[in-house]
């Protein structure tokens, strides 16, 4: 069955290319958030597969939502989506639990691989 | 035609906009509380968003622009450049000159008015470096030709809608056409020669509205199709085909909620093709076909309709299979199986219950028939049909209407009351002496072109009392010649004799209120210009009465 995805980034261009991008790609987007306090309660009443998380947001970091989603949902698979000099917040977020990143601007093949490689594994 | 890439063009320029709105709204209330964290690292938000975007798209004028506006401003968060007067000058020009740059993107010739804003921005953060390391070589700003921002007032020229908005719109503009031609039936009516001339301006108005509104909803069907290849080859995979699948007609316009509501229909009809339709590699060679099964969906626009057609070159569907399949589910009896004609019996597919597959696999077959496709399919006025040939392949044709507003109908008179029947269920209209009609099992019957054709007489159909009714007798009938409308449902036609026909024209086709909205037979209701309320017959329902009767 389809894998479903929740994409949480700020700035509605980016959010619909991973859209365009992941749907393409035959995964279902089953929410777009463009906020913190958004993002954690998509990812309680649609529980995707996955998340993409782009680390800075307006209301809250990116590493707030994470932890949130750690902690009531540890199983939920989460990429970080970051921006060249996040280089510590990525560090930060890959030891509490996030899976994968991805450097802005990404290439769709780098999405996809990223993006399928997390969810093949079983974790 | 709107491109992938002129979609995000859009999205981009005017999320950048906002975003130069915002930083020129936090900037100024920076100046006046430059401690204020939380703007800050708002306008940090901004700008790292404007930059990534425009990386993204390729403008590499904003990103970098977007980056040197950063590094200073990262300076004055860790405190090493002071927010004075003249860095604010520097940053409120770099602002500027993003928006010009942002406002220009489709402009190629376009220059930098001013490289010294550029520079300067670089000078503030150099100073400022130099002084945090101890030296003192300050460098002099240059004078930059300063945009005056007041003058011009860019807002963005793209805005979103909810498709709701757009509903209600259409709705609106629904109405507005059942008045307009009351009114010009009135303006005929009274012959006043202002008024005729006001409510033909009033129709090209509202035929100009109407359009419009009906052009705004428009997508391309690409925005559906081409999310097939993937689709496709995933289903192939699991099913271990060999696929090869050609997409044509992504163009085509067709309104939004059309699509969304065939996808499901059109995805069922592709697992099916692949599933059940396409043979295995070694099967397939063994016949002497290509190994890699080929299958095409395309879409082409004929005036008001859009065809989409999906092909398989598989292995087509057993009109044997589909006989025995009739008798055994029990919905006719054999004997008059083996009359039917190969399109009436390949119909069948599409009733309830019945299915050939013989395996469930992951992507087919999961209790959804063909049924429901065709009531989706129904639901928007649009017709399916089913074409195929054993061991060549199987053709679905999908004929749907661009737009779910304004139906083409023709409309005609039974005992006086006005009918319209959608052009989409209309196959031809022939005029039949009384003498030609046969009276078989109950039912009036006529051969026309070659086929036999249960024809239906209206009068007594619609106004009969139950306990007489009899639509099996010729006596019933008046006049010599009968003028019968032939409809067409699910490749089944029926002949509609009526009264009178009166013209051809498009309609708003209301919803039937309750309680005659239980009445199966009318699919709505719509008001003629002289005011006279006109039912709309729903031909599936019609057609399908007729079938279990037989």
């Amino acid at each position: 069955m389809k894998k479903r995805i929740l994409i949480v980034d700020d700035s509605f261009y980016m959010r619909t290319m991973l859209k365009n991008m992941l749907t393409d790609a035959g995964y279902e987007v089953v929410g777009e958030a463009p906020n913190g306090q958004t993002a954690l309660q998509m990812a309680k009443e649609t529980n995707p597969d996955l998340v993409t998380l782009d680390v800075i947001l307006p209301d809250n970091t990116g590493l707030d939502v994470l932890k949130g989603i750690k902690k009531d949902q540890p199983d939920m698979k989460v990429i970080i989506v970051s921006a060249v000099g996040q280089e510590v917040i990525v560090t930060e977020a890959m030891d509490h639990g996030a899976l994968a990143y991805i450097v802005k601007p990404f290439s769709e093949d780098k999405v996809l691989e990223v993006v399928g490689n997390a969810l093949k594994e079983n974790a | 035609m709107k491109s992938r890439e002129q979609e995000y063009k859009e999205i981009f320029i005017a999320e950048a906009l906002e975003y130069y709105d915002a930083l020129n709204r936090h900037i100024s209330e920076l100046e006046k509380d430059p401690n204020n964290d939380g703007l800050l690292a708002e306008i940090f938000r901004l700008l790292h968003n404007m930059k990534a975007n425009a990386k993204a798209i390729g403008y590499i004028q904003i990103s970098d622009l977007s980056h040197k506006l950063e590094t200073a401003f990262e300076l004055i968060r860790n405190k090493e450049l002071a927010f004075t007067d003249e860095t604010v000058t520097v940053l409120f020009d770099g602002i500027d000159l993003l928006g010009e740059l942002i406002n220009n993107v489709d402009n190629e010739g376009y220059q930098v008015a001013d490289e010294n804003i550029i520079r300067n921005l670089e000078l503030v953060v150099e100073n400022a470096n130099e002084q945090e390391n101890g030296g003192d070589k300050q460098k002099e700003l240059s004078r930059s030709a300063k945009y005056i921002n007041a003058k011009n007032i860019t807002l963005s020229d793209l805005v979103y809608i909810q498709i709701k908005k757009l509903d209600h719109l259409l709705n609106l503009v629904g109405e507005l056409i059942i008045d307009r031609d009351r009114i010009l039936s009135i303006s005929k009516e009274l012959n006043h020669s202002d008024l005729a001339a006001v409510s033909a301006h009033l129709y090209r108005i509202t035929e100009d509205l109407q359009y419009s509104v009906m052009d705004a909803r428009l997508v391309t069907i690409g925005s559906l199709f081409n999310k097939f290849p993937r689709i496709v080859r995933d289903i192939a995979v699991a099913e271990k085909k060999d696929i090869h699948l050609e997409v044509s007609g992504q163009d085509i316009q067709i309104d939004r909620n059309i699509l969304q509501i065939i996808t499901d229909s059109l995805l069922h009809i592709m697992r099916n093709a692949i599933s059940h339709g396409i043979e295995p590699a070694d099967v397939r060679e063994k016949v002497g076909k290509p190994k890699v099964g080929n299958i095409t969906l395309s879409a082409q626009s004929d005036r008001e309709m859009v065809q989409i057609k999906l092909r398989d070159d598989g292995k087509g569907i057993d009109l044997a299979d589909v006989r025995r399949g009739i008798v055994q589910k029990g919905f006719l009896p054999a004997d008059v199986v083996k009359d039917l004609r190969d399109s009436e019996a390949l119909s069948y597919i599409f009733e309830p219950g019945f299915s050939l597959a013989k395996e469930i696999t992951e992507f087919s077959g999961r209790g959804v028939g063909l049924d429901v496709v065709k009531n989706a399919i129904d639901s928007i006025g649009g017709r399916i049909r089913v074409d195929s040939e054993k061991g060549k392949g199987t053709t679905f044709t999908l004929h749907l209407p661009t737009s779910i507003a304004v139906k083409g109908a023709l409309l005609f008179e039974v005992a006086e009351n006005f009918y319209a029947i959608p052009l989409m269920h209309t196959d031809s209209v022939v005029a039949f002496e009384t003498s030609e009609l046969h009276e078989i099992g109950g039912l009036l019957v006529a051969e026309i072109k070659n086929e036999t054709i249960t024809v239906i007489y209206l009068n007594e159909f619609l106004n009969g009392d139950p306990g007489t009714m009899d639509l099996g007798s010729k006596s019933r009938l008046k006049g010599l010649v009968q003028n019968i409308i032939i409809v067409t449902y699910n490749n089944r036609k029926l002949g509609l004799i009526v009264d009178k026909l009166f013209r051809q024209q498009d309609i708003v086709v209301k919803p039937l209120n309750k309680p005659v909205d239980a009445i199966e037979i009318y699919g709505g209701v719509t008001l003629l210009g002289s005011g006279k309320v006109c039912l709309v017959l729903d031909v599936p329902a019609i057609t399908r009465y007729f079938l279990t009767k037989k």
